[in-house]
């Protein structure tokens, strides 16, 4: 906008006539700036639908006492909330160098928390977290509005929390494991049936594994592998391998041969040159897919749901699922405290693996 | 290094009798069983485990499905016998499922336009007009449902679409709006209430591939057009979109697929109900089977499915360079 105003300006004058420069260049500032304010208008009001319910989990979380929230911290939390986002902003944006940035955002940080502590200390209630010690803590909530039985039993948080790490990090192990053994031998040997191979594994990378569900209940039940983790995280790796494998052929395509074949001249095996040479300079393909694969195993729920019965075979994902469904409406309080403990360790982790994760997709997409 | 070996042993052998070339020959011939011995343990070594595990819980569970599809297998998991009753089911019996077809296409149509493709497209556009420490913050913002477990996300919907006055919504509605009564959305708009739920996730996967689509247009094309005296849209129009055809059709293809077969947020927020409102094709499947009980049906249904993602998953492939994925080795020494 600002460039046709300019234009239409120089057209305008007459060719004797001086240009009034200055004058343009305000005007283009001005077009500028409010093409600025309406971007910037339309992202914040396009975000806050996004970020009022978390920020509602969390406040609810650390300050309800009775059940539910009460008003007036959400509005003081607000308070501090908005300006403290709009600073950090600000500091990202304006400051030069990144040292600059960093001493800004912690001053920000620290400004915030100071008034965090001032107004809100008061309220913090770290009583919702009464799950991690109190295995029983339904009855106790329960108690509290009269009600004596709950429908659900539930096992102790710690028993959970176990299980999803064990469920995600076995599956995370063994995909990585068996996907960088055959990514590397797609990228790197000719053998028959291996266009088909490539070609059949694109196709279940596509296959809606959703439909499987059915069978794959028989088959477990029959072979007795229902209701244990083993066979859940048998089932989960079967459907990460396809796209694991691709993606990791990707990456060692983009290994140099080179590297390999001095390592082959100089008389090493190809198990060894595999394992010596190559394997090191895919780190960053290993990364990105334990990460996708623990964050897949971590969400995973509609496959524990379907054959994971007993309460101590529960994952975070089920143990979150009944802690909604019984406590809805009795204690929010609760149901947020657990939903916070549920979605930290997985927004650290995409966070911690942002790089590994952007190289990925890319890849990725590009085939 | 076995020809190398073979040519050592002739080297020092070589006084050139007859005897030395068919002791060649033998060896020679050893080298080779054992250089393709060694091609089948690596075959084993690399590809076996991948292979085993596929085949056990993917492949046999298609096979399976076929079978089981052709029984009258339900809650009991007996079977008495072979029939074809389920697909007389599919594609004449079954009076719900014409609505669930077109339920289905509602739902995957309107969110891939409105949220997958579209929302997607201009978060991208608006996010690469300003500044990239910003651009970053604000798309950061529109990952974080995309970084949520499902259970949370969906603990967080029904939450914001409570029908008591606890309701986020609801309180907007009432405080800010001035609105009588609580609203259940729930009950009256859950069609609107899935597709938007499903939109927030989607819109963040067109996001990052059209961001990084637009990063890779080269800067001098958008300087020519605004010498050419382009405004914003004009530059949008003229150069943006066209360089980000491939991508466009690219989200479009992956997530008609994963929309048509993906059912959890729905299970999750509304259960497919009111009734069978807000059932798709592939929660069907899932209810039939788990919810009534109807194993041979569910498998038959699955199996309608399959078929429908495979054609749509090849019919994608016909607009991408699937070849390109296919690349031959660089290397082929054992």
């Amino acid at each position: 906008m600002a460039v046709e105003a300019t234009a239409n300006g120089m057209g305008a004058a007459p060719p004797t006539a001086a240009v009034d420069w200055s004058r343009l260049a305000a005007r283009a500032r001005n077009a500028r700036r409010a093409r600025a304010t309406v971007v910037y208008a339309f992202l914040i009001a396009a975000s806050v639908p996004i970020i009022l319910p978390y920020f509602w989990l969390v406040t609810v979380a650390f300050s309800a006492k009775l059940g539910v929230a009460e008003t007036g911290v959400l509005w003081r939390s607000m308070l501090i909330l908005v300006p403290a986002v709009i600073a950090l902003w600000l500091a990202i944006a304006l400051t030069r160098n990144r040292r600059q940035m960093w001493i800004a955002v912690a001053a920000v940080a620290v400004v915030t928390t100071g008034l965090f502590a001032w107004l809100i200390g008061p309220d913090l209630w770290l009583g919702n977290f009464m799950f991690l010690w109190t295995p029983d803590f339904a009855s106790v909530v329960r108690s509290r509005v009269g009600e004596v039985k709950g429908a659900v039993d539930f096992p102790n948080i710690w028993n959970a929390f176990g299980n999803s790490i064990l469920l995600a990090g076995s599956q995370t192990a063994i995909v990585v494991a068996v996907a960088s053994l055959a990514g590397y031998y797609l990228s790197r040997f000719q053998f028959p049936g291996r266009t088909a191979m490539l070609r059949s594994l694109l196709v279940l990378h596509a296959f809606p594994v959703l439909t499987l569900i059915v069978p794959l209940f028989l088959m477990l039940y029959f072979i007795g592998l229902l209701d244990t983790l083993l066979g859940v995280i048998l089932v989960l790796v079967a459907f990460e391998l396809p796209f694991a494998i691709f993606i990791m052929k990707g990456f060692f395509d983009a290994v140099p041969w080179d590297v390999e074949m001095s390592a082959l001249t100089d008389g090493a095996s190809r198990r060894q040159a595999f394992l010596r040479v190559v394997l090191p300079q895919v780190t960053n393909g290993m990364l990105a897919i334990s990460v996708f694969t623990f964050i897949r195993g971590w969400e995973e729920y509609i496959f524990v749901l379907t054959f994971l019965v007993r309460n101590t075979n529960w994952t975070m994902s089920l143990y979150m699922f009944y802690v909604r469904d019984d406590l809805m409406g009795v204690d929010y309080g609760v149901v947020s405290a657990v939903g916070v403990f549920y979605l930290v360790p997985s927004l650290l982790l995409y966070l911690a693996a942002q790089r590994f994760l952007m190289q990925m997709s890319i890849s990725g997409v590009k085939g | 290094m076995p020809v190398l070996a073979s040519l050592a042993h002739a080297a020092a052998h070589g006084s050139g009798s007859m005897a030395t070339t068919a002791e060649q020959a033998v060896f020679e011939r050893r080298a080779t069983r054992r250089a393709v011995a060694r091609e089948r343990m690596n075959f084993l070594v690399f590809l076996g485990p991948a292979i085993v595990l596929t085949v056990l819980f993917f492949i046999i569970p298609v096979l399976i499905d076929v079978a089981v599809s052709f029984t009258d297998m339900g809650r009991s998991l007996k079977v008495t016998g072979f029939t074809l009753d389920q697909y007389h089911k599919v594609f004449a019996g079954d009076r719900r499922l014409p609505q669930i077809i077109g339920m289905t296409a509602i739902y995957v149509l309107g969110t891939l336009s409105i949220f997958n493709v579209t929302f997607g497209l201009i978060l991208a556009l608006v996010t690469t007009a300003i500044s990239r420490a910003s651009g970053s913050f604000f798309r950061g913002v529109w990952l974080l449902p995309r970084m949520s477990p499902s259970v949370l996300y969906i603990l967080l919907w029904l939450w914001v679409v409570d029908p008591s006055k606890m309701g986020l919504l609801n309180q907007i509605l009432m405080n800010g709006f001035g609105v009588a009564g609580p609203v259940d959305l729930k009950t009256q708009a859950p069609v609107a209430l899935i597709i938007i739920a499903n939109g927030f996730i989607g819109a963040s996967m067109g996001m990052i591939i059209f961001t990084s689509a637009i990063r890779g247009i080269p800067e001098h094309l958008f300087h020519a057009a605004r010498v050419d005296g382009a405004g914003v849209f004009a530059q949008t129009w003229f150069v943006t979109l066209p360089a980000l055809r491939w991508p466009i059709s690219f989200v479009t293809i992956y997530q008609t697929l994963s929309l048509l077969v993906s059912f959890e947020y729905i299970l999750l927020l509304t259960k497919g109900g009111p009734f069978y409102d807000t059932t798709v094709l592939a929660l069907y499947v899932y209810r039939r089977a788990f919810e009534s009980g109807q194993y041979g049906y569910g498998a038959a249904l699955a199996l309608f499915l399959i078929v429908i993602g495979v054609i749509f998953a090849l019919l994608g492939w016909r607009f991408f360079d699937m070849q390109r994925l296919l690349q031959r080795p660089r290397i082929e020494v054992q």
